[in-house]
């Protein structure tokens, strides 16, 4: 897979979930990452498949709040902070669950639970990665920035014989 | 003639929008249940009769696969319909649920007259 690939699914699978199930019309797109000057909510899911890897999604509180409340049909100042946590998980899930789809059609993904972030273990990129996509929409409330990086566990084939 | 439906998921919010869409989408419903997994679901079904499933597939202790699995096995349960939501449209996937016993498919992300137009087809309320 070619990191351009990546990128332009990550753009696409972003902007048709958003607008889909989450009512949200991107104000636009933008190279550099989110705005994170205020609170941001932070999600990450792993995959395992062909490749592995994770997405993480950060968007800001204010957004969060105004994307769970569409998604839920609910008055903003009537969401709770667990349901924007909640709504912020399912978001990165369907996300990642597009990218993956749009990348890979023909491999099956298994894809663990989102879980929250705490604010210590956010970072741009992990170390480790093979390849990666950073695609931050700007929103009426703020910014959305999804990171998916993937890493190929096999070894090249020249080297399988050494193990 | 109005259907009761069971939602099953483990994402509180997601059961909630699938609830809403299902209402706001012109479905006719009278009683919609919800369960967080395979096997909350299997206990709801011990109580309840539906007339529809819309499931998840990747959900702790009984995921969509094996729930199911359960419902084929059972003599009474296989003969309620289940469709699955998912975010996961590769191809395997797809096949191995359908194998499996899945009547529909929807991938998220969809529009609410897409969920509409599968749960009508799949209980044949299209051809009324």
């Amino acid at each position: 897979m070619r990191e351009a690939e990546l990128e332009n699914a990550l753009r696409l699978a972003a902007e048709e979930v958003l607008e889909k199930m989450f009512f949200v019309q991107p104000l636009e797109e933008h190279s550099g990452g989110a705005d994170d000057s205020g609170t941001v909510l932070s999600a990450e899911l792993t995959f395992e498949g062909a490749p592995s890897g994770s997405l993480t999604l950060a968007v800001s509180e204010s957004a969060a709040r105004q994307i769970a409340a569409d998604f839920l049909g609910e008055d903003e100042g009537g969401v709770s902070d667990r349901k924007v946590q909640e709504v912020v998980c399912e978001l990165a899930n369907m996300i990642c669950g597009s990218v993956l789809s749009r990348v890979e059609s023909e491999t099956t993904f298994r894809l663990a639970a989102p879980r929250l972030l705490a604010s210590d273990e956010r970072r741009l990129l992990p170390e480790s990665a093979d390849e990666s996509a950073v695609f931050t929409l700007e929103l009426a409330n703020g910014s959305l920035t999804a990171t998916v990086v993937t890493r190929n566990l096999l070894c090249p084939t020249d080297e399988k014989s050494a193990f | 003639m109005a259907y009761r439906i069971l939602i099953v998921d483990d994402s509180p919010a997601m059961r909630a929008f699938v609830r809403r869409v299902l209402e706001l989408s012109g479905f006719d419903l009278s009683d919609c249940f919800e369960a967080g997994d395979g096997a909350e679901a299997l206990t709801l079904l011990g109580a309840e009769w539906v007339d529809a499933i819309l499931t998840d597939i990747n959900m702790p202790r009984m995921d969509g696969e094996q729930f199911l699995a359960r419902l084929a096995a059972d003599d009474l349960l296989r003969s309620i319909p289940a469709i699955v939501i998912s975010t996961d449209a590769t191809h395997g996937r797809i096949a191995r649920l359908t194998a499996l016993g899945a009547r529909g498919y929807v991938t998220k992300p969809f529009v609410p007259e897409e969920l509409r137009d599968v749960l009508e087809r799949t209980l044949g309320v299209a051809d009324a």
